[in-house]
């Protein structure tokens, strides 16, 4: 983390950005000064300053951000970071901040910039929906956006409103709710557009909740929104949020979130997957690109790593996508079943959480390698994960497993606890994990 | 002498398109609220419009936030989230609302009740004590999530209050866990109150059935008995899905108006079961008809389709679907078509339905059956 070179001080670079002008003001009559200054700032510069002020203040993604679920690619892990083993617990070891956030989230939090943003619900039936930006620094409030849930914000008590995680494309964060409202903001939280996708399809929606994660490519905004009413794919303009094409989708419920895979043409995909098919269509028109009649996981989402696409389908299989149309199958391993979190590839690994047990598998064949039991977890949402050498995983009453990669067979290496409970997957930026509790977020970086 | 001149026509283009910019922005700024305001689902057209609008008054100089909020009153619920995006950035970074014009807005019931909730909080996340005033004068008031926020407060301060007390705290209340909240408070000090009458569920029904419903496929299928009550003439019997079937009479004790169609119908699955009920109003009235089922569904009040969701097993809670209606004095007819699927998982056999009529706040009318 950086947060020194990317601070958000809007006075400090509006006050940069008008030193040029004040330098042709000096030249004209002094008496027109003050008529030419203000006329200047309403209109012509105050214009230019405003390009300016949103050019340095926007930004394209940087390899250090977190922008999505699961990080960058998806891929749920971090090869460079260094994060301590040992964290929480009475002493607060290792927790460099902890803010509470009011309202509730099933979802998890992104890193952009020096900004850890985050969703909550909160109010009565957690309609309130929140959008909230805090200093990856010190946790300072930066700043905050809600709405009002236009669908049924219902779900089940261990779940939220606040369940899907944000995504962001550097320059706007896009916030979607199991309500089916999404709303866009830019990086200082000011308002780009607003949609209520349960308003115009009245029957999309599961009162269990939904959480499929939106991803953003190209300049759209794809959610996949599958349940047993209105039942599709779409894909929003980023600029305006109006829908681009929509592909009906199977009514059932599915809480899977897309994935996005590059081809070896360089054209990027998006996979959606469900208990009936897994489908790749292109971003900007929802076209497809080829279909598979596979029943995946409703749960887990796919990752794809390289030229292979990993799906949650009879336990895991592995497509080989190298070379143009369908895909072919690589391997598959019925052994490799993650009930809730999504398989996290680090290296040459692939690491599932079957109910409380971890396993790791080969991502080359699917061979089992190890399996390591997850003492006195009860029940796992949060998807692991994988920090350098070290896999990160918590049960949902915030226990962390910290497991050490680097020998023949996984070994935990410390059981952390924090206060509250954890069901979002953490993000990892720089050398630091930020976890989005029920509650709280909490900063976990070697003090 | 000719840079001289230049600048002078520089400096007059900037002078005339200053003026021209404030104009068109003074102008502009109602057009723009406006557009957010009227916004409608389903209009990618209009949706555009409003992002060019919101970017308009995102970056407006002259836009005030009380011009915001206050035009919340009267905007559609989508055009009043586009403003509140715009109010949460005014908020932020502008001191020009003091926190005195905030109050006032505050207490102005006249104003929008979602502006209005968006106002306490931002006066009062931050201050718990000044929160604890206003939500003291505020258990009747006009905006549901205030109000809700204000019976929770007078919940945790109800410790050893009188019976009184406590009655006066539940018919203030309207969401659901409140009031049994409240009525479990009364019962511990001796006052027992009946749930389902107070929140309006209707426990006495007609049912009969089953109709074939295998495959999930006949929720649109329909079936004589339904024809005939929407016509206002059934017979005493039908040809069910296992054969000759016949009106059921049922009254159900639950609490909160629970009806066990499993239980009535032997577990039966992939089937369909119709409920129907007549209550009688003295005089006409604007009301709300709101069910809670865990299985495909659909209601009829009065003959028009009002209810229909073909969903099951995704959870189920009072309140969880809701319309408005129009009950007639006299006599009003209610029809519940219910769905059962074949799953066969431990958690997909419930079978069973709540509905309760209720003002628009959730307050239980009076009926009579």
């Amino acid at each position: 983390m950086r947060p020194e070179k990317r601070s958000l001080g809007i006075p400090n670079t509006l006050s940069q950005h008008s030193k040029e002008p004040r330098a042709l003001v000096e030249k004209v009559d002094p008496t027109m000064k003050m008529r030419i200054r203000e006329i200047i700032k309403s209109s012509v510069l105050g214009y230019c300053s405003l390009g300016l002020l949103s050019g340095v203040l926007s930004r394209s993604g940087n390899s250090e951000d977190w922008t999505q679920f699961r990080g960058p690619g998806a891929l749920g892990a971090s090869a460079t970071a260094r994060l301590p083993d040992e964290f929480g617990g009475d002493a607060s070891k290792n927790v460099a901040w902890k803010v509470k956030i009011p309202g509730r989230s099933a979802g998890g939090a992104i890193v952009v910039g020096d900004q850890v943003i985050t969703t909550s619900s909160d109010a009565m039936d957690q309609r309130r929906i929140r959008l909230v930006s805090y200093s990856a620094a010190d946790g300072k409030l930066l700043w905050e956006q809600q709405w009002i849930a236009r669908g049924r914000p219902y779900c089940h008590p261990v779940s939220a409103n606040a369940a899907p995680t944000p995504v962001s494309d550097g320059k706007r964060v896009f916030a979607f709710y199991s309500s089916n409202d999404i709303a866009c903001v830019d990086l200082q939280g000011n308002p780009v557009w607003y949609r209520s996708l349960a308003s115009d399809f009245p029957k999309a929606g599961n009162d269990v909740g939904m959480s499929s994660s939106p991803v953003v490519v190209d300049g759209v905004v794809i959610v996949q929104v599958e349940c047993q009413g209105d039942s599709f794919v779409a894909g929003l303009s980023a600029e305006d949020g109006s829908i681009l094409w929509k592909q009906d989708r199977p009514k059932k419920a599915n809480w899977a979130s897309p994935s996005i895979v590059k081809l070896p043409n360089g054209k990027n995909v998006v996979v959606v997957q469900s208990s009936e098919d897994l489908q790749a269509v292109t971003p900007a028109d929802g076209k497809p690109v080829w279909r598979l009649e596979l029943p995946c996981s409703t749960i887990p989402s796919s990752v794809a790593d390289g030229n292979r696409l990993i799906v949650p389908a009879g336990g895991l299989t592995a497509l080989d996508l190298s070379s143009a149309g369908e895909p072919s199958t690589l391997w598959k391993e019925n052994k490799l079943n993650s009930n809730a979190c999504s398989p996290v590839v680090a290296g040459k690994n692939v690491y599932v959480v079957n109910r409380t047990v971890l396993v790791c598998g080969d991502v080359y064949s699917g061979k089992i390698l190890w399996q390591l039991r997850l003492p006195d977890a009860k029940q796992i949402w949060s998807s692991p994960v994988v920090a350098g050498d070290r896999l990160y995983l918590f049960s949902m009453e915030g226990l962390c497993f910290v497991v050490a990669l680097d020998g023949e067979e996984g070994k935990i290496v410390q059981t952390n606890k924090i206060d509250d409970e954890v069901l979002g997957s953490p993000a990892i930026a720089g050398n630091a994990m930020f976890v989005r509790g029920a509650n709280h977020l909490w900063k976990i970086a070697t003090q | 002498m000719i840079f001289a001149h230049t600048f002078r026509v520089v400096l007059a283009f900037l002078v005339l398109s200053g003026m021209l910019a404030r104009f068109s922005v003074a102008e502009s700024t109602s057009d723009a609220l406006s557009t957010l305001r009227s916004i409608q689902p389903g209009d990618d057209k209009a949706q555009q419009a409003a992002a060019a609008a919101s970017k308009q008054l995102s970056q407006a100089k002259d836009l005030k936030l009380m011009e915001v909020l206050k035009a919340m009153k009267g905007a559609s619920p989508i055009g009043k989230n586009w403003l509140m995006g715009l109010a949460n950035q005014l908020y932020r970074k502008s001191d020009a609302a003091s926190k005195p014009e905030l109050t006032a807005f505050l207490g102005d019931t006249s104003q929008d009740p979602e502006a209005r909730y968006t106002v306490y909080r931002w006066v009062t996340d931050n201050d718990p004590e000044t929160r604890g005033k206003f939500l003291d004068s505020m258990l009747e008031d006009p905006s549901l999530e205030i109000r809700f926020d204000a019976v929770a407060h007078a919940i945790l301060k109800s410790e050893g209050a009188s019976a009184d007390q406590l009655k006066r705290i539940l018919d203030a209340a309207r969401h659901p866990t409140q009031i049994v909240e409240m009525i479990e408070k009364l019962k511990a000090v001796g006052v027992t109150v009946d749930q389902s009458q107070h929140m309006g569920f209707v426990t006495s029904w007609k049912l009969i059935g089953p109709f074939d419903n295998v495959g999930s496929d006949k929720f649109d299928v329909v079936y004589d008995v339904e024809t005939d009550w929407l016509k206002g003439a059934v017979k005493e019997r039908y040809s069910g899905k296992n054969g000759e079937t016949q009106w059921l009479e049922h009254t159900t004790d639950s609490k909160e108006g629970q009806v066990d169609v499993a239980k009535l119908f032997n577990n039966e699955k992939g089937c369909i079961v119709y409920a129907a009920t007549i209550v009688k109003v003295p005089s006409a009235i604007d009301c709300e008809v709101r069910v809670g089922c865990i299985n495909a569904q659909k209601v009829w009040v009065n003959g028009e389709l009002v209810i229909a969701n073909e969903v099951y097993h995704t959870g189920a809670q009072i309140d969880q679907y809701a319309a408005p209606i129009k009950l007639k004095a006299g006599e009003n007819r209610i029809l519940v078509k219910v769905c059962q699927n074949e799953q066969k998982e431990a958690w997909a056999q419930d079978y069973s339905f709540q509905l309760r009529l209720c003002d628009a706040t959730g307050k239980a009318i009076t009926w009579n059956p």
